[in-house]
């Protein structure tokens, strides 16, 4: 295990409002250069963990690092490495967005590069509206200059609270880009997002918090492996005759179950090689026409996590 | 300390008010000229003099702390509330700016504005009566307490309110009153037992008798006296914001 200084990490990081507790305990570690995905419900608990980390929000136990500085004891040195793309739309109605990210990069007493702000503007698709009021963006335009805002002073870790919630499809890939980019620059990006694709496109890592608590913690592969489900799907010629119970012995012992009316037979293969599953299509009859391999996604993987610590919850009450 | 970042927020803050400056600037002037012609030349006919000044001139350092008072409290407070009410006090939060950056840039520019808007306001006044300073040193240093003060006070208020209402009520319930009843238009000891021995615990009078010290070489209270509670006003005032910021409140949850 390598001995360097992580760019973000909690360790039991705890959180209480009266009445609730917004974290319990999370203690989670973030590579310097990587993108880490932070998933979960509403109300899970990630907006605030990225609060604590960033300095809006004070910790009720546990402590914050960023690259190495404590974000209340050292708090100043910490902010100096970060930007944050908050969730909330924010805007100043009295200046330009070129004005905004001038005063952006002052504030973290970066010298004024205008060079720079054109660079940002310029790969947000904002450049045409540098001179232009910030009120009279367009939501999505707003949203872009919050993560100009968050660049500007080319942070070594990037908050993005939901950055392409309300930002059109094309954008989007845009600026999955564009975070590709900073990290092949050496930039940390930590985001939050309800995209799932998103996450799954970009994240080395994901992390998965529900109610609080740290619950799937690794690479979108591996949490697929070891969470998600493989089947693969015998389309039939006709319906199966009998039911479940007069499936050849194989594919019960298998699991198998008749769907679609008798005309499909799924068959799960987490435990089972896909290619030994498909050898088993000769034993049906009627004919198999069709096969089908499912994966899971994601989605699936975050579903079964946040569904499972439902019934979890449930029975432990 | 974060040299570049504090004078950024400095300027912000000054150009904030500068980029509505018909509201900022010409708006307080014209309002307190008005004071002037009113008071000064309508009501002025009749009173003539106050404590051997002409009542013109005597209203005029009063009209100037009115507008030095106001300006610096809306600018601090303005400036606090909307970005609280924006979600824009984020980009100060989570950027490297320390408490005595953030109190700097803030009570600066706020401070700015005050003299700006008095300033305006003793030019247009000295138009009509005249532009000697009997005690300059004074009359500066006083300016800039009062607006010091303010400045904090404006700070103090837009932090800790959660509403447009909360915000307007110290102005309106507190500042205002004890303004206009601080001796702006008329000498302490012209009123009847007891409002003049009450008038003495307004602090502002102290103000309003300061610049008056400066302004014409006379007063009807100690100038020294004055120069105490202004500064303890203002040192409790920066103090209290500088606690709010240090410490999060209502800031940081």
């Amino acid at each position: 295990m390598s001995a360097r200084m992580a760019a973000v990490e909690s360790r039991d990081l705890i959180k209480t409002y009266p009445g609730v507790q917004a974290l319990r305990g999370v203690s989670l570690r973030i590579e310097p250069g990587e993108i880490f995905a932070l998933l979960g419900p509403n109300g899970a608990g990630k907006t605030t963990w990225i609060s604590i980390v960033c300095g809006l929000v004070r910790p009720t136990g546990g402590t914050a690092l960023v690259l190495g500085h404590d974000v209340v004891t050292d708090s100043l040195a910490a902010r100096r490495h970060i930007g944050l793309v908050p969730q909330e739309l924010n805007f100043d109605p009295f200046f330009t967005p070129r004005e905004v990210l001038r005063f952006q990069m002052g504030y973290y007493g970066v010298p004024r590069d205008d060079a720079r702000i054109d660079e940002v503007l310029t790969a947000l698709d904002l450049i045409g509206k540098a001179n232009t009021n910030t009120r009279a963006l367009s939501g999505g335009m707003k949203r872009r200059l919050l993560i100009a805002k968050a660049l500007v002073h080319r942070p070594r870790v990037a908050f993005l609270d939901e950055p392409t919630a309300g930002v059109d499809v094309a954008l989007r890939h845009d600026l999955w880009s564009y975070v590709r980019r900073l990290r092949s620059e050496g930039t940390t990006i930590v985001l939050t997002t309800h995209y799932l694709d998103e996450a799954q496109a970009l994240a080395d890592r994901v992390g998965v918090i529900d109610k609080g608590a740290l619950i799937g913690l690794d690479t979108p592969a591996a949490l697929v492996q070891r969470f998600g489900r493989k089947q693969v799907r015998f389309k039939l010629k006709a319906p199966w005759s009998g039911d479940a119970g007069t499936l050849p012995d194989a594919l019960r012992q298998l699991g198998a179950t008749l769907e679609v009316g008798g005309f499909t037979v799924a068959c799960p293969a987490d435990t089972t090689p896909v290619a030994e599953v498909l050898g088993l299509a000769s034993l049906l009859s009627p004919a198999v026409v069709d096969v089908e391999i499912i994966q899971s996604s994601l989605e699936d993987v975050f579903l079964h996590l946040t569904g499972r610590s439902d019934a979890a919850a449930d029975g432990a009450t | 300390m974060n040299r570049i970042g504090l004078e950024t927020l400095m300027v912000k803050e000054t150009r904030r008010f500068l980029k509505v400056a018909g509201q900022t600037l010409a708006q307080p002037v014209v309002t307190t000229s008005l004071y002037f012609l009113v008071f000064g030349y309508a009501l002025g006919g009749r009173v003539r003099e106050i404590d051997g000044v002409p009542y013109s001139q005597f209203i005029a350092p009063g009209l100037v702390l009115l507008t030095v008072t106001q300006n610096a409290f809306l600018n601090t407070s303005s400036s606090m509330f909307i970005a609280k009410i924006q979600g824009t006090i984020v980009d100060l939060l989570i950027a490297p700016l320390g408490v005595f950056d953030l109190m700097v840039a803030f009570l600066g520019a706020a401070v700015l504005r005050g003299v700006l808007t008095g300033g305006l306001v003793w030019f247009i006044s000295a138009l009509f009566t005249t532009f000697s300073i009997a005690q300059p040193v004074w009359l500066l240093v006083y300016v800039l307490l009062v607006a010091i003060a303010f400045a904090a006070i404006g700070l103090c208020v837009a932090i800790w309110s959660d509403k447009f209402e909360q915000l307007n009520v110290i102005p309106t319930f507190v500042l205002t009153p004890l303004t206009f009843l601080g001796g702006v238009f008329y000498s302490a000891h012209m009123l009847p037992s007891p409002w003049d021995t009450i008038t003495r615990c307004n602090p502002i009078l102290y103000m309003v008798e300061g610049l008056r010290y400066g302004f014409l070489g006379t007063a009807t209270t100690s100038p020294w006296l004055g120069l105490a509670i202004t500064g303890g006003i203002a040192a409790t005032a920066t103090v209290l914001a500088a606690w709010m910021f240090a410490t999060g409140y209502k800031l940081r949850s």
